[in-house]
């Protein structure tokens, strides 16, 4: 029926076949255009990750010459040598951060899924005014969580340990909202008839809905993953020994050692960086669909 | 039968949130609850003893000069959240279809978002650098004889940090609205074009209104966001120079843990949540009117 009403409309369009194959071609060269304009704001987005690694290998006297030398003249290992070497080095920094980032996300993703399971296909009192505090909580900045949690960590013990960032780590609201959603969205029948089957809450969770859920706990976990590799703030709070540093905290460290050698400087926010761009390249769809999907839910 | 049915529900309903839900109250609620307390306290860091304050805090605030410096910074930060959501708007609709390598471009304009604030911070401050940095080394090229001191000069540092904030949100703007432009039906803007409307009428018209309702909770969303950012900030300028890039967030960190003023601070923390308050009932309203669907 459709191919029959497209052929029909076709002879009624205005234009002859050559004024057609005209405006094809100056749709092609103004995709071509805008093609070009874009990849030119593109590449200024990325200029200064191209200028950091590019300066991470020149030579001290080639940092601010002007026009930018975007390919050093000479490459010069010795700022990523030093930058993993010497007595706290991106070597410790990388540890530290692996194994927050790693041990915090697997606690997230399974008590998030846990909880959103609770929350989206179990009937329990109370169930909306607990959602509904879960809610609230979200709008408590963090700077409101600083104090009480540094004179808590204190008081029992865990304040510049690890387990500061790893315990308080486990625990994200967004990952419950975000897979409450998605369980939302998985339709009913399939729990029904295992209920039929006589399978449980405990057996539907683990046989069924954790893997129809895996891309939706893959994204969670690549997010997650990206917030504990990058997060700053908390680990400036309660971490002072230099040795429990993670990434961002021996960048700034560093920094603060060697305030003068801009190309260590360079390859230091380079090694910072690097990690993350590769967990991008491979985890780009999760991450590009998560936020995407997190924000237009709302 | 059916009661004891749903009192088995309710105990599985507990057994499932259960874990979470202690985590939450031990790293949450009860930090929250116990922040409040402080507000009302003269609390510091390793003081021999803490007294009732009352309302001395709020006061003590109301008249603090840096607190109204902080709050000016904050609304000049904030700035960059609109400025970021237009430039991602005009990527987003430039991305949606009519450009080759789509996919890439995407993920380059998305890069900033994902990588580590402060070796971004440490890179801009080169970049920024007065004398001989790079971006003064271009605006020199074009024919600035006098550029800008940028992050080393009062009246440019927050124009700097602004700078910045909007590069590092552009891409997650830009994949929200991209994420909104493929909910438009095709047949829509066709429509407009065979009524004869230009591209920017087309843009104008139909898909700006069409996409207000992500307008409306980026903007509300990335000022939350902003409002509470303070790392690439605290690792740039710490607040410097003057006090010309303290934020309000800043501000708070920078009493809690610099002076260990804890009382005082707890009560700025609890101004910083009155404006996240009133930015989330907005959005609530807004979900509800303003915005058409």
């Amino acid at each position: 029926m459709e191919k029959i009403n497209a052929a029909n409309a076709k002879p009624t369009f205005p234009h002859s076949p050559k004024v057609k194959v005209r405006m094809e071609y100056l749709t092609q060269i103004r995709k071509i255009i805008l093609t070009l304009l874009m990849a030119g704001f593109a590449l200024l987005m990325i200029m200064p990750f191209i200028w950091m690694i590019s300066t991470s290998f020149k030579s001290p006297a080639d940092v601010f010459t002007y026009p930018i030398q975007w390919i050093p003249s000479s490459l010069n290992w010795e700022h990523h040598i030093k930058v993993w070497s010497g007595a706290n080095t991106f070597a410790t920094y990388y540890l530290n951060s692996l194994k927050i980032s790693l041990i915090s996300t697997i606690g997230a993703v399974f008590l998030s899924a846990f909880a959103a399971y609770g929350f989206a296909r179990i009937q329990f009192k109370g169930r909306e005014t607990l959602f509904l505090i879960y809610l609230s909580m979200m709008m408590v900045p963090p700077q409101v969580l600083f104090v009480p949690k540094f004179l808590m960590f204190e008081w029992v013990g865990i304040y510049n340990t690890h387990w500061a960032l790893i315990l308080p780590g486990m625990f994200t609201i967004f990952g419950v909202f975000m897979l409450r959603q998605f369980f939302l969205s998985v339709p009913s029948e399939i729990s029904e008839a295992a209920f039929i089957d006589g399978a449980g809450h405990l057996r539907i969770f683990f046989r069924l809905i954790l893997p129809l859920a895996k891309p939706a706990l893959a994204t969670l976990a690549i997010i997650d993953f990206s917030w504990h590799w990058n997060d700053y703030e908390n680990a400036l709070v309660f971490l002072i020994d230099k040795d429990l540093y993670t990434v961002p905290l021996g960048l700034q460290n560093f920094i603060l050692e060697n305030n003068v050698d801009y190309n260590g400087m360079m390859a230091a926010a380079t090694a910072g960086i690097i990690p993350m761009i590769i967990i991008f390249l491979v985890g780009q769809h999760y991450i590009i669909q998560g936020v995407a999907g997190s924000a237009v839910k709302g | 039968m059916h009661k004891s049915w749903m009192k088995r529900q309710s105990r599985l309903g507990y057994l499932f949130i259960g874990p979470n839900m202690i985590g939450v109250l031990l790293f949450f609620i009860i930090p929250a609850v116990y922040s409040f307390y402080l507000m009302f306290t003269d609390y510091k860091f390793m003081s021999p003893e803490t007294h009732f304050v009352g309302l001395d805090n709020i006061r003590r605030m109301l008249n603090d000069d840096l607190f109204g410096v902080a709050m000016r910074n904050t609304f000049v930060f904030l700035l960059a959240v609109p400025v970021s959501m237009g430039l991602a708007f005009i990527v987003a609709v430039a991305l949606n279809k009519s450009v080759y390598w789509q996919k890439t471009l995407r993920a380059l304009y998305f890069m900033p978002y994902i990588t580590s604030g402060v070796a971004i911070a440490f890179v801009w401050m080169l970049l920024f650098q007065p004398t001989s940095g790079p971006i003064n080394g271009f605006l020199r090229g074009i024919g600035i004889t006098n550029p800008p001191g940028w992050l080393s000069t009062t009246e440019w540092s927050m124009v700097a940090i602004d700078i910045i904030w909007i590069w590092f949100m552009l891409g997650y703007n830009m994949i929200i609205y991209l994420a909104a432009l493929q909910e438009i039906p095709e047949e829509l803007i066709e429509a407009a074009r065979i009524d004869g409307a230009r591209p920017w009428q087309t843009i104008r018209q139909v898909i700006w209104p069409l996409v207000s309702p992500t307008t409306f909770l980026l903007l509300i969303t990335g000022l939350i966001m902003t409002i509470k950012n303070f790392g690439i900030i605290q690792a740039i300028t710490q607040g410097g120079p003057g006090n010309s890039t303290t934020v309000l967030s800043l501000f708070i960190y920078q009493n809690a843990f610099r002076y260990y003023e804890m009382g005082y601070a707890a009560a700025i923390s609890w101004a910083l949540f009155a404006i996240i308050m009133i930015f989330t009932v907005l959005q609530w309203l807004g979900q509800k009117r303003w915005v058409h669907y």
